[in-house]
């Protein structure tokens, strides 16, 4: 990303998120945006197909695996 | 320790006495703890002297009899209010109970003193923290503990307690204990319940102990192994006893060491430690994990993006409340395109199919835990083999693509690389081999090649 697409997009997505971006916090914010950007390009530039799963897949929860309320039974 | 209360040669009140005079005297200047809970640590020794001196059986067998420690101050302390490094949750009512490791610690007869200085939030390596003041190395007290369990690191390493517990998202155990020479673990991700701590990453985050020895270590981590149902990642295997394994030796383990990115990311003093161990162990086989650099990114990502998103309440309605040196980094993380994350888990998975198959003939892989020794307190960038680097983040280059798979790790310290400090070696398994790790640390001990000094603190 250009440092202006890294603005703009910044900008945009702080207010879609209902973000406020203080005037001081702005240049680190868009720094270390950059630095995530870099490494993301290092992560999307990886060759992964369809087959290539996320890691952490989701355990569905039973009504007997419901972990008790921590202290319940105090 | 625990041998000699149970034996009767001190009781657990002075063994708890001469850790809270230690944090007295050398608190000022190392500034290990935030919190100590002397009557709570008081009460509890009394309570088991007690019950040795009616012969309680049931209480001579409990194998850290007396023995003190402390806790990053992320883990629930009944009665004190879980801080997180934070300036945020101050004022938040106090945690009900203790969180569970610290409840199987003190089952196991360990008594509680006190709660340790961290980065806020532990998105950190160096335990700069700003509400608290920085933690000091008691090796050096001009440069840094390492983060984010600074200091629990330096707790240890200053004598004040034995053992402690911390947290390792990204190397927060490994750094640390490479800085202030300790021995360190973090075990498999998911071995050990998160629940009753306050989380980071929960994609990665680890809990583990510190300590002076491996054997302390493995006495520690056998105390505090157990599934809890509440930690949605932690798995239901059976527990895996470490400490009367460790002797077992080397005989059959395939060990090598993990060159390219961990050697390209090393300066000399970490390469140096990495063959001094290596040639101890007869470890001449070099081996090289694929994508090294991709893994690193995919567990930054990951940990930018979670925590940032944890933390997004607060950072819209009171982001100058934050740690001035990660706050922006929060910030920014809240803003990360899903695209980004996902591929990031994918890349992840994909890392962790190639270590497995790397692990089909080799047992114990050897890495530097930190590319340096530790740096002066507010050092902005390192010099890495003629690269500079922003010295926050890179302290945790080597460490960071190991726990993006959760891979068991022991850090081991080894001196004389450095000419007064010391630096960490990572000795990795197979996921669910922490006993192997272990081994390695305690042959690594029995040798003199790794050791845990307390410091002079002069």
């Amino acid at each position: 990303m250009t440092p202006q697409q890294i603005e703009a997009y910044v900008d945009a997505a702080a207010a879609a998120l209902g973000l406020p971006l203080a005037a001081e916090h702005r240049p680190g914010v868009l720094h270390y945006f950059g630095l995530a950007a870099s490494l993301a390009d290092l992560v999307n530039g990886l060759a992964l197909t369809a087959a290539d799963e996320p890691a952490g897949a989701f355990a569905p929860i039973a009504a007997q695996d419901v972990p008790l309320r921590e202290g319940a039974l105090e | 320790m625990a041998a000699a209360v149970r034996r009767g040669k001190c009781s657990a009140a002075a063994l708890v006495e001469a850790s809270l005079a230690r944090i007295a005297a050398t608190e000022p200047r190392v500034n290990a703890f935030t919190d100590v809970t002397a009557a709570r640590a008081l009460d509890c020794a009394a309570t088991l002297d007690e019950r040795l001196a009616v012969r309680d059986t049931t209480a001579q067998a409990l194998p850290l009899l007396g023995v003190p420690f402390a806790v990053k101050n992320l883990f629930d302390v009944a009665g004190l209010t879980t801080l997180a490094g934070s300036r945020i949750e101050r004022g938040k009512p106090p945690a009900r109970r203790d969180g569970p490791l610290i409840a199987r610690l003190q089952a196991a007869g360990a008594v509680l003193v006190g709660a340790l200085n961290m980065d806020e939030y532990a998105y950190g390596f160096t335990t700069e923290n700003t509400h608290e003041g920085a933690t000091h190395n008691p090796h050096d007290l001009t440069r840094i503990a390492g983060g984010s369990s600074g200091g629990s690191a330096a707790a240890v390493a200053a004598g004040q307690v034995p053992v402690t517990l911390g947290s390792d998202t990204n190397g927060s155990i490994r750094v640390p204990s490479s800085l202030c020479g300790t021995f360190g673990l973090k075990p498999t991700y998911g071995r050990l319940p998160r629940n009753g701590t306050y989380p980071f990453v929960a994609s990665l985050d680890h809990l583990g102990p510190f300590a002076r020895s491996a054997l302390d270590l493995a006495l520690v981590y056998d105390a505090i192994q157990g599934h809890d149902a509440h930690d949605p990642a932690c798995v239901s295997r059976p527990d895996d006893r470490t400490a009367d394994a460790l002797a077992l030796g080397m005989g059959g383990l395939r060990i090598a060491t993990l060159d390219g990115y961990f050697a390209d990311n090393a300066g000399p003093e970490a390469r140096a430690a990495v063959s001094r161990v290596a040639q101890a162990l007869g470890a001449t086989r070099i081996v090289a994990l694929p994508e090294v650099e991709r893994a690193r990114a995919a567990a930054f990502i990951i940990s930018n993006a979670e925590g940032g998103s944890l933390h997004l309440p607060d950072l819209r309605t009171r982001a100058a409340d934050f740690e001035p040196l990660s706050r922006d980094r929060f910030l920014a993380g809240a803003l990360l395109p899903a695209a980004w994350v996902q591929q990031a888990q994918r890349v992840r998975r994909w890392f962790a199919l190639g270590a497995a198959e790397l692990f089909r003939d080799v047992d114990v892989l050897l890495a530097p835990a930190t590319p340096c020794v530790a740096p002066a307190i507010g050092t902005e960038w390192l010099d890495i083999n003629g690269r500079r680097l922003p010295a926050r983040p890179s302290l945790g280059l080597l460490t960071q693509p190991i726990s993006c798979i959760g891979l068991p790790v022991c850090a081991v310290p080894v001196w004389g690389c450095h000419a007064s400090l010391p630096i960490g070696v990572q000795v990795i398994a197979a996921p669910w081999r922490e006993d192997l790790v272990l081994r390695v640390a305690y042959r690594l001990q029995s040798m003199g090649v790794a050791a845990a000094p307390v410091a002079e603190l002069q």
